[in-house]
């Protein structure tokens, strides 16, 4: 069927089925995708993956009373699954939680997230280029003894937001990036090295930069060993400060705060870090699969400071946590995909740089520690407490130079002690890879961590 | 789903370039949650997906292309998208698929999608109750309950043509306790491969919230555990993710094929302590990890790993099979069909041994007592793992002492598990998700209580 009029006809039931309900609202998340990777081991093509896909959420206001359903089918059985399920859902909702569907905002800003030059790519010329990255990396050094992966991709992705409350709204975008993974071997002893990059531009994907980086990272760590238990100086460069963003964006979600989830609840107007420290949350973003020019709920988009100067000016919300506060929503609701629930996430998320590199950044550490890999985000880092304890690699830094490299050590603090232990800020901000959100941090300066080593 | 017929046709589209084996898999899956927070039912949905993935292989190189058009035409153009890929030689021959019907392992008596909504609710807040109950520290809770029904249909050109059905039910609890200006967590999240029977005698999920209540308010009162290197005892059940990550993974045929393993070229060598046996078994009843038969067909086995501290199997899938001249162990899974399958662990566990526990603490001196495990991470090259422990207690001169929060276990697979020195006599399990290259995918972790002589231990 096609999907205008799955769409009409989904609504019609689901009022029909729903006959005495005072208010009643219905909204259609639609999405389709298609996809594209390559990878490559010993220049043949080790795995080709190309996928087209997409699905259907719905979901349903009864009495100030939200439920859920999705499909991947648009059939005549799926339009009654859908009301159905959504109504089910809908009545077993208990939370008292005002909820709300959004009839579109006067205007959205023109945002360039589609670039047609990547469309027409080919599937030929992207194995290509992933057979280029592989022989690249494997040129850069006798000791780096084989690629483990080494993959080009590519995706496209189409949205649209409908509901019976007159938001129409919709969105196009597309995306590629390559990435490899480097062994170093010397004797006995093994590294690895990982590097990834994105771009809507094919052009601006370096192939030889990435190599290099990949290559690097698998070199240095291959003489690395245990730096002393104690507390140190530490620079987190600037994918490892984002990743530690990433880890604990949570704190920022007022639907984290309003649950006690978030130590930063009720805590707006007030210094959290240090005045360094600026965040910024901006989903114009150019180049970024993160950046959007309507948010979850169809609601447009601004980009803002949310700790500016140390200061923390507002927490990150959604039509439902704006409500329960009494302020504006910061259009931050968040779906993951079609099928998942409203919830708040960032969009661009970053610490705000400032204009010294990252060699620049070492001299200011004098002597301590630069970390270059942070491991087991998801289970050494506590999003509610703030707490962390990680695996982590790096380097020595005595007399403000790159000493010996360091790795089997484990790094420790807390984040909310993080933000305001800051005492620089870099110049290289760097960003991860994007998704429904996409952090990004330059290098970071940190008085005191808790090491553990020999 | 598919017609025999169908899958005859579209199997012979996806070799018309040479390619030397293709693959058909079909997946119709329902699934749903319900999730409470601040003592209220707070979410509920229901998601339908159903797809299609089309495999093809020429000689060691595979292509995987994926729909959600499971129409003829739909699967037809799929085929010729993945043939497009192949420039093989291979002659394509007729199709000819027999069915055949798994036997079923796991009987499932209360399907999830079938229990009214009211009965879900009453779980939920069953849950937040006992939560609630343990302490007036505990202030926030969060009770979700998931399940999924996964109806999956497999054909190739070998002439299979087979099918499954998987059932999951899991609850999770995690509790909130705050106090002094902070915060701490504690969780429980049993599962298994079973309908709602799941609640009934096996699971009681009040004593789990009650569990995930006493960890928080636990970790609320303990002090920062000290970094260093100390002897660590590992507790039973989700203590098994050491062995996950620090091994398990690393004998995935994934990692081992292209010889980037830190286990590759070992089998039959010494690779771990004598007192160690590892067990990776996909065919216990109604467990989190178990299948009927694995996501390419094969039926799944009960496999040694390791036996008396010497490496006798790897985890191996078809592909990876053809490059280490190996045959497939129904150890290939994928989260969906939106995943090419590879070797994935199933229920994986450290097989009980003959310690007594109390002796393995009395005779520790001082170290670690890790009572419960987060989760953890693997670099199956360099073997280098950590994990967090959940709930931690320091030992003192052989006595368990007090609790210690936020403390992190990191060490190299190959070393750790030379330094086992005592096997408790029970063994259990816990589940966990676990995440690779095809996707996350529902395993058991397991063990009896262990004691690794030195381990780096992290925290402040």
């Amino acid at each position: 069927m096609d999907r205008r009029e799955f769409i009409a006809k989904l609504f019609e039931r689901a009022r029909q089925k729903a006959p005495d309900a005072a208010d009643f609202a219905c909204e259609v998340c639609a999405a389709s995708d298609e996809s594209f990777e390559v990878q490559i081991k010993d220049g043949e093509i080790y795995q080709y993956n190309v996928s087209d896909g997409g699905g259907l959420g719905f979901r349903v206001l009864v009495n100030g009373r939200m439920g859920y359903a999705s499909t991947q089918i648009l059939d005549e059985e799926a339009i009654d699954l859908l009301a159905d399920g959504a109504l089910e859902n809908a009545a077993l909702v208990e939370s008292k939680d005002r909820q709300f569907l959004f009839g579109g905002s006067e205007s959205y800003p023109e945002l360039k997230l589609y670039e047609p030059k990547l469309e027409a790519l080919s599937a030929a010329e992207k194995i290509e280029m992933a057979r280029t990255l592989e022989k690249l990396t494997l040129a850069q050094d006798a000791r780096i003894e084989q690629v483990e992966d080494c993959a080009v991709f590519s995706s496209s992705e189409e949205m649209l937001l409908t509901n019976t409350r007159g938001l129409d709204v919709s969105s196009k975008g597309n995306l590629m990036g390559a990435y490899v993974s480097a062994i170093a071997r010397d004797g006995d002893r093994v590294n690895t090295g990982f590097k990834m990059a994105f771009s809507m531009d094919p052009d601006a994907i370096d192939l030889e930069k990435l190599a290099k980086a990949a290559a690097r990272e698998a070199l240095d760590g291959l003489e690395a060993s245990q730096a002393e238990s104690g507390e140190y100086r530490v620079l987190l460069r600037s994918d490892v400060a984002a990743t530690l963003l990433s880890t604990f964006s949570g704190v920022f979600s007022a639907e984290n705060a309003q649950r006690g989830l978030s130590r930063l609840k009720g805590r707006e107007g007030e210094m959290i870090a240090d005045a360094c420290v600026t965040i910024m949350d901006d989903p114009h973003r150019a180049g970024s699969a993160a950046s959007t020019p309507f948010d979850g709920e169809g609601v447009a988009t601004r980009a803002k400071a949310v700790v500016e100067n140390g200061r923390l000016n507002t927490l990150l919300h959604n039509l439902k946590t704006a409500n329960k506060d009494g302020v504006s929503t910061t259009a931050n609701a968040s779906r993951p995909g079609y099928a998942a629930p409203v919830g708040v996430a960032p969009t661009n998320f970053y610490f705000k740089p400032m204009d010294v590199d990252l060699e620049g950044m070492i001299e200011k550490v004098g002597d301590g520690l630069l970390i270059t890999e942070m491991q087991g985000m998801h289970a050494g880092a506590n999003p509610i407490t703030g707490d962390f304890s990680l695996a982590a690699k790096g380097f020595r830094v005595r007399g403000g130079a790159r000493a010996e490299a360091v790795a089997q050590i484990t790094i420790a603090g807390n984040f909310y002690d993080v933000l305001k232990n800051v005492e620089a800020v870099g110049g290289d901000l760097e960003f991860l890879s994007p998704s429904v959100s996409c952090f990004g941090s330059p290098s970071l300066l940190v008085k005191k961590l808790s090491v553990a080593g020999k | 789903m598919v017609l025999k017929s169908v899958a005859e046709q579209v199997l012979h589209e996806a070799l018309k370039t040479g390619g030397d084996f293709a693959e058909l898999f079909c997946e119709d899956r329902r699934s749903g949650a319900l999730g409470l927070v601040d003592g209220h039912v707070e979410s509920a949905s229901t998601v339908r997906r159903h797809g299609a993935g089309i495999r093809v292989y020429n000689g060691l190189n595979s292509v995987y292309v994926h729909t959600n058009d499971t129409s003829l035409s739909g699967l037809v153009a799929a085929a010729r998208k993945a043939a497009d890929a192949v420039s093989g030689s291979a002659a394509v021959g007729d199709i000819h698929l027999t069915q055949s019907i798994a036997g079923n392992l796991h009987p499932i008596l209360a399907m999830p999608m079938d229990v009214a909504g009211a009965r879900k609710a009453r779980l939920l807040r069953d849950m937040d109750l006992a939560a609630r109950a343990v302490s007036p520290e505990i202030r926030q809770v969060r009770a979700n309950l998931i399940y999924w029904d996964s109806d999956v249909q497999i054909a190739n050109s070998e002439g299979l043509f087979t099918g499954d059905r998987r059932v999951y039910t899991r609850m999770a609890c995690a509790a909130v306790a705050e106090g002094n200006g902070e915060s701490q967590s504690g969780s429980a999240s049993p599962g298994a491969m079973m309908g709602f029977e799941l609640f009934e005698g096996r699971v009681d999920v009040a004593a789990q919230a009650e569990k995930a209540a006493r960890q928080a308010v636990t970790m609320l009162h303990a002090e920062p555990c000290p970094a260093g290197v100390m002897p660590v005892v590992i507790d039973g059940g989700f203590g098994g993710v050491i062995f996950h990550e620090a091994c398990g993974h690393s004998l995935e045929a994934q990692a081992v094929a292209f010889g980037a393993s830190e286990f590759a070229g070992k089998l039959g060598q010494r690779i771990a302590s004598p007192i160690v046996t590892a067990i990776d078994d996909g065919t216990l009843p109604g467990e989190w990890g178990s299948l009927n038969i694995d996501d390419e067909g094969t039926p799944t086995t009960r496999l040694t790993l390791i036996k008396d501290g010497v490496l006798v199997n790897y985890m191996v899938d078809r592909l990876n099979g053809r490059r280490m001249n190996m045959k497939p162990t129904g150890s290939s899974r994928r989260q969906d069909y939106t995943f090419a399958p590879t070797s994935r662990m199933r229920n994986t566990f450290i097989a009980a041994g003959s310690d007594d526990e109390g002796e393995i603490i009395a005779t520790c001196g001082d170290g670690l007592y890790a009572k419960s495990m987060g989760g953890g991470s693997v670099n199956p090259v360099t073997g280098e793992f950590n994990f967090a422990v959940a709930e931690g207690y320091l030992i003192r001169d052989g006595k368990v002492d007090k609790p210690v929060r936020g403390a992190t276990l990191i060490g190299k697979g190959a070393e750790v598990l030379k330094k086992i020195d005592r096997v408790g006599g029970s063994m259990w399990m816990a589940q966990g998700m676990c995440g690779a290259s095809s996707g996350s995918i529902p395993t058991n972790v397991g063990q009896p209580m262990i004691r690794v002589t030195d381990m780096t231990v992290g925290g402040r």
